[in-house]
């Protein structure tokens, strides 16, 4: 037994050892950041880049699904690992804000007020529009739906592809606004029940994006963005900017309370709501800035301004409260009308 | 049932062992995920979020689906698993070297990647599905329960092909010779004596299959369109954006290792009465067919094994077309290895460097686990044989978040670093090491161990001085599967990585998500390059040897 | 030069007591043969002599040194296995030098004695072949050369000869003899081939179900058989249920298989059943010069010429088979009406009760 207790000490010892050196030990000296983003890679990329140009900080980015990076940060509230949070939708930042440092950004009020936070615990940085995305190969230009209320006609029926609410906040945001739009109550839910009739359900937004871009599905029910992005790289999408009216969701960035690098952390958001970064990431991807003094007519995409648009409001706190409830809701209807 | 005095203390030394490191490991980080599918907010036992979701009709059609495509998966990888590892132990099927090397590949490519690229090339719009209807062929959709059971069967296969292959050859020519002279025929033969004695390894690789079918994440994620999955759901629950319900989450992970157990158990039972010493000493002849029959057996297996290895085509094909941004042209390029490799090698080195420390200690712990596993029938090794085969039905995400909120602060705090990497990769292939030396361990006469002891060298010494030396080529071989799928694992590495420790499992997930498939497609045709190339490598020297991968 | 001292050793699996209560004695030097059908407990009381299976209750003494609590590894016992065990990855010579390199012996050492070992064994010094190159005869005495090398205290053979061919067999058994006696090593034996254990042995247990039935010489254990089971188990003899009759006061009349039987001594009470031990050689044709006593007349079925002996298949009145043996040169000729007069010996013939 001798043997098996001085092979087995060893082997401890040498995970001992493993284990210390296995643990971040980054210099502290050394100005640094920890980035979670939502954002696709190119994007985090470039501005990482910028910032550290900028500012000498340089930047680590931890970038997926933003229901995965919140729960990371959630796991991680003993001992933060992240300075950051950015690309994430207002309602998940409303949802989580006691993860947050307030930092009032110096360029907060270039900002309308609806898209940050009045306690400081978040700000917008770019805006979402809910869009329908058509492929013109599949289903030429003209012949597209203009309104929400045209994608319930039968003749669309698995044409369209849709993200599972379940799985994304900008797709439980589309489907609660048409509740609103149609009315609330049960003739709304018999309108959704229509659209949704029509619908492939998919797990992850880009299925959407890529499946509308190549035709796999004529019919996208999207974001500005993707639509943008797709057409400029010569997918036939168009965009299309329902008439009955839609939605900008903004997306934000935070602080996180306790993170390691604090006045990195600060600098970082003030440094993505400059105006040139914000012109940046509409030129490279199409982010509409949260910014209200750009001019959209002279950037790549030619978005029309927010004022063009029929922008609804929006009741983030009574779709917040009864999101368990709708969802299921959802859901059931999705797998009824299949 | 021995229980030998100085045996049995290093047996139980060992199984004691391999259940603290699982118990910290596996155990622990899960109870704070699994927990809040038992307690209420005020932390008082309930059931309630169980009741939820077996009442609720729609996850019981999820936990429906699940077990559907795990079952389908299962027969279908035996039905080709079995006859396929037939004809290349016992007939005389040209190329079976190459046959057997490629038919081990499969189990490379990380299954999103694969997905997408079947998806360009045989979705609603794929460029096959495309050209098929122009020529008026109406093409199935890949969408579906057909189409994700098709691609389980097509990449899981090679769990059955591999044990069974290893199980044909083992067995003594004689036995089949005495049954032949018995009068019987050569079907009946295969019926009654060849089959019961391969039946163990086909049941434990078909139970891999399900398993892995049951927890697999992203076939479905791309191939289920609004069917629901297990897995799926989990994912949804767990790290969706817009409902986590981690007590939900929780249930259905506990279900879901609940059907594993069960799975498990009802092997175990079967296999109680059933112990095959198959220490072949003269290996089986090549049967003499036909032509017709040598022509059908070479039809079906180059057929089965090139189907097989068409995610990969695509994927590589993919790789070579240029890609503006998010979209496919169709035109072939070298971009997307230009803008791949104009970023950082740094990823590359990070995988390699990972799974490899992650195949060694997975080896380092995994075959003795595996050896008291094939040496030990008592209550302990029951349940370590159960523990140590969970780590493969608990979804990834679910273990490596259990893994932050363990290791977060305290000690040892390993989050942020790479042991913690290796470690979730360590907990979720140790199944794989395990399998792996149990399985040379069973070809192994106890009675040489015994021989040792006897002269003198205790049992550890033994076990390193013999038993490992004997069953190196079977390590190897299990080393070689837990490096090649820790390269391909992504569902941990999202929730553990740090910027340091980018894998590129990781910049697939984020070019596919993001705007860059076609620097995904390059990732993943260069790791498959790297891990199919020491693949085929081993396997080369495991032929040589007669050994087996599981 | 060790004697080995069983005292009531038990082992059970479940609810079977396969080895129950087991004492005996081997004295130094002994070649002690565990003989009893597959299931009767010899092998596990072997494995609990060498360590590899737990003893319950009562001990296990090497000389005056108690070692059921001492670990296989530290019993110094020698094993010889029935699948000989060789070490498939070591050469002959590594394969020999194996215990003496666990005993941490010079280098030179080592070279001497492993060539001193195989000579006993009578294989070549300096071998370097591989053991997938030998046949099962030398595999054995590789096996056997590997275990007489680290000098045991004693030398347990576990159906060591049950995988060789008839001949090789016979070779062999007579070869580890030699061994054992020239070395003067306490050996304990099991076989479940009775001819092998009267060749082989000093003393022979005769185990069935846990328990030693008899212990003895060989001839003790064939001749005086003191169980029904025993006799049986020693040789193919007849056993035939009977009804003692009378005793006249040297022999007791016992009605058997239709016949009337002569056996020497009080066979049991009047009414008893019992079953009587014949032996087939202990028979002999009426006829022959050199044969008196007691006659039966049986019907002759078959006759196998075998070489030197003579097997004749036959059956009793009532129909009872009964084997008789006799030297082969003896004709053997039955009446017209297929009836053959058998002379045999009372003393010859064993009654025990009938269970």
């Amino acid at each position: 037994m001798g043997t098996v207790a001085s092979w087995l000490c060893r082997l401890g010892l040498a995970a001992l050892g493993f284990a210390t050196l296995g643990t971040s030990g980054r210099a502290a000296a050394e100005p640094h950041l920890v980035l979670y983003s939502a954002n696709d890679s190119t994007v985090n990329s470039m501005v990482a880049d910028a910032f550290t140009k900028a500012s000498g900080i340089t930047v680590d980015v931890i970038s997926t699904g933003s229901g995965v990076l919140f729960r990371r940060l959630v796991s991680e509230q003993a001992r933060p690992q992240a300075d950051v949070i950015w690309g994430v939708s207002s309602s998940l930042l409303k949802e989580n804000s006691k993860l947050f440092e307030p930092y009032a950004a110096k360029e907060r009020n270039a900002i309308a007020p609806e898209y940050r936070d009045p306690n400081n615990l978040w700000i917008g940085t770019n805006l979402q529009v809910l869009t329908i995305s058509q492929n013109t190969v599949a289903i030429p230009a003209a012949e597209g739906p203009k309104r929400w209320s045209d994608l319930l006609d039968p003749k669309w029926k698995e044409r369209i592809a849709y993200t599972d609410p379940a799985n994304s906040g900008s797709s439980y945001v589309n489907a609660t606004f048409l509740l609103s739009l149609w009315g609330g109550g049960d003739p709304a839910w018999t309108n959704i029940a229509k659209l949704l009739a029509n619908t492939r359900v998919l797990n992850r937004s880009t299925l959407v994006f890529e499946g509308n871009g190549s035709g796999e599905y004529p019919l996208g029910i999207s974001l500005e963005y993707a639509g943008l992005l797709w057409r400029q790289n010569n997918a036939p999408v168009l965009v299309v900017y329902p008439a009955d009216g839609t939605v900008a969701i903004a997306e934000g960035v935070a602080i996180i309370k306790d993170g390691p690098n604090p006045e990195a952390a600060k600098a970082f958001v003030d440094f993505i709501n400059q105006k040139g970064i914000q012109e940046q990431l509409l030129r490279s991807t199409f982010r509409r800035p949260a910014r209200q003094d750009i001019d959209l007519a002279a950037m790549p995409g030619h978005m029309p301004p927010l004022s063009a648009l029929k922008i609804m409001p929006y009741d983030d706190a009574k779709w917040e409260a009864s999101r368990r409830e709708t969802l299921t809701r959802l859901r059931t209807l999705i797998q009824s009308t299949r | 049932m021995t229980r030998p005095g100085s045996s049995g203390r290093f047996h139980g030394g060992i199984s004691l062992l391999a259940l603290a490191f699982l118990g910290l490991f596996l155990l622990y980080p899960l109870w704070f995920v699994l927990r809040s599918s038992v307690q209420d907010e005020a932390g008082a036992f309930t059931l309630a979020a169980y009741a939820q979701v077996l009442s609720s009709r729609y996850y019981v059609g999820s936990l429906g689906n699940s077990l559907a495509a795990g079952a389908m998966s299962m027969a279908l990888a035996s039905l080709i698993g079995v006859p396929l590892a037939f004809c290349l132990a016992r007939l005389d099927v040209p190329g079976r070297p190459l046959l057997l090397a490629l038919a081990s590949v499969p189990i490379v490519l990380p299954s999103f990647v694969g997905a997408y690229a079947l998806v360009l090339l045989f979705g609603h719009a794929g460029i096959v599905t495309a050209a098929l209807r122009s020529m008026g062929i109406a093409a199935g959709s890949i969408y579906g329960m057909a189409g994700i059971v098709t691609v389980f069967t097509l990449t899981l296969y090679p769990y059955v092909l591999l044990p069974t292959l290893a199980g044909f050859r083992a067995v003594d020519a004689s036995m089949e010779e005495a049954a032949r002279n018995l009068g019987a025929s050569r079907w009946h033969a295969f019926r009654t004596v060849l089959f019961p004695i391969v039946a163990p390894s086909v049941l434990a690789g078909a139970l891999l299959v399900f398993i892995e079918a049951l927890e697999n994440f992203g076939v479905p994620a791309v191939l289920a369109e609004d069917r629901p999955f297990l897995a799926l759901d989990i994912f949804k629950l767990f790290a969706g954006e817009s409902d986590p319900n981690v007590a939900a989450a929780g249930a259905l992970s506990v279900l879901l290792v609940g059907c594993t157990v069960v799975m498990l158990l009802l092997q175990r039972a079967y296999l109680a009465h059933r112990r095959f010493a198959t220490n072949a000493r003269r290996g089986a002849a090549l049967i003499p067919v036909s032509r017709r029959w040598r022509l059908l057996a070479t039809a079906f297996c180059w057929g089965v094994v090139l189907l097989s290895l068409l995610p990969f085509a695509a994927v590589v094909v993919i790789s070579f077309q240029h890609f503006q941004g998010p979209v496919l042209s169709w035109q072939p390029g070298l971009g997307n290895y230009r803008n791949l490799l104009k970023g950082s090698y740094r990823p590359l080195a990070n995988t390699l460097a990972l799974a490899s420390l992650a195949a060694v200690a997975a080896t380092v712990l995994g075959a003795p686990v595996g050896y008291v596993l094939a040496r030990q029938r008592s209550r302990v090794s029951a349940v370590l044989s159960i523990v140590a085969t969970m780590p493969f039905a608990v979804s990834g995400t679910v273990l490596g978040i259990g893994l932050v909120i363990a290791f977060n602060d305290g000690w040892p705090v390993l989050t942020g670093g790479w042991l913690i990497l290796v470690v979730a990769y360590v907990v979720r292939k140790l199944p794989l090491s395990v399998r792996s030396a149990s399985a040379i361990v069973h070809q192994i006469d106890p009675a040489l161990e015994e021989a040792s002891i006897s002269l003198g060298l205790s049992p550890t010494r033994t076990f390193l001085t013999l038993t490992v030396p004997l069953m190196l080529g079977g390590l190897a071989g299990g080393m070689v599967l837990v490096w090649v799928t820790a390269t391909a694992e992504i569902s941990s590495t999202i929730v553990l990585y740090s910027s340091r420790w980018t894998t590129m499992t990781v910049m697939m997930l984020q070019s596919l998500e993001g705007t860059a498939p076609g620097e995904a497609a390059a990732a993943a045709s260069i790791l498959i390059l790297f891990t199919a190339a020491p693949l085929l490598l081993v396997y080369r020297l495991l032929r040589r040897q007669g050994g087996s991968l599981l | 030069m060790t004697a080995i001292r069983l005292d009531a050793v038990v082992r059970t699996f479940g609810s079977v007591r396969a080895v129950d209560a087991i004492s005996a004695t081997i004295a130094e030097g002994e070649l002690f043969t565990l003989l009893g059908p597959s299931g009767c407990g010899k092998t596990t009381l072997l494995r609990m002599i060498a360590g590899f299976s737990d003893v319950e209750s009562g001990s296990i003494w090497f000389g005056d040194q108690r070692i059921d609590q001492v670990p296989a590894h530290r019993r110094n016992v020698g094993m010889v296995f029935q699948s000989y065990a060789v070490f498939p990855n070591l050469t002959v010579e590594q394969n020999v030098a194996y215990g003496l390199r666990a005993r941490r012996v010079s280098r030179r050492d080592i070279r001497d004695r492993v060539a001193e070992a195989l000579a006993l064994v009578q294989l070549p010094a300096h071998n370097t072949r591989w053991p997938h190159e030998l046949s099962g005869g030398q595999l054995q005495r590789v096996a056997i050369a590997r275990c007489l090398v680290i000098k045991p205290a004693v030398l347990l053979f576990d159906e060591p000869l049950s995988n060789l061919d008839a001949q090789l067999r016979m070779h062999m058994r007579v070869e580890i003899r030699r061994l054992q006696k020239s070395l003067g090593l306490t050996a304990i034996y099991v076989t479940h081939d009775q001819e092998e254990a009267l060749a082989i042995s000093d003393r022979i247990a005769v185990l069935r179900d846990g328990r030693i039935e008899q212990v003895g010489t060989p001839e003790t254990i064939y001749r005086a058989p003191q169980t029904a089971f025993v006799a049986e188990f020693m040789g193919s003899t007849n056993i035939i249920l009977g009804v003692a009759a009378g005793f006249d006061g040297s022999a007791t009349t016992v009605a058997a298989g239709g016949a009337m039987f002569q056996v020497r001594g009080r066979a049991g009470a009047p009414g008893a059943k019992v079953l009587l031990s014949i032996r087939p050689e202990t028979m002999r044709l009426a006829g022959c010069p050199d044969a008196g006593g007691p006659t039966l007349a049986v019907r002759l079925q078959l006759r196998e010429f075998l070489g030197p002996l003579l097997r004749l298949h036959a059956a009793l009145p009532d129909g009872t088979p009964i084997r008789v043996v006799t030297l082969g040169g003896q004709g053997a000729q039955p009446a017209a009406d297929g009836t053959l007069n058998l002379i045999y010996d009372p003393g010859q013939i064993i009654a025990y009760p009938a269970p």
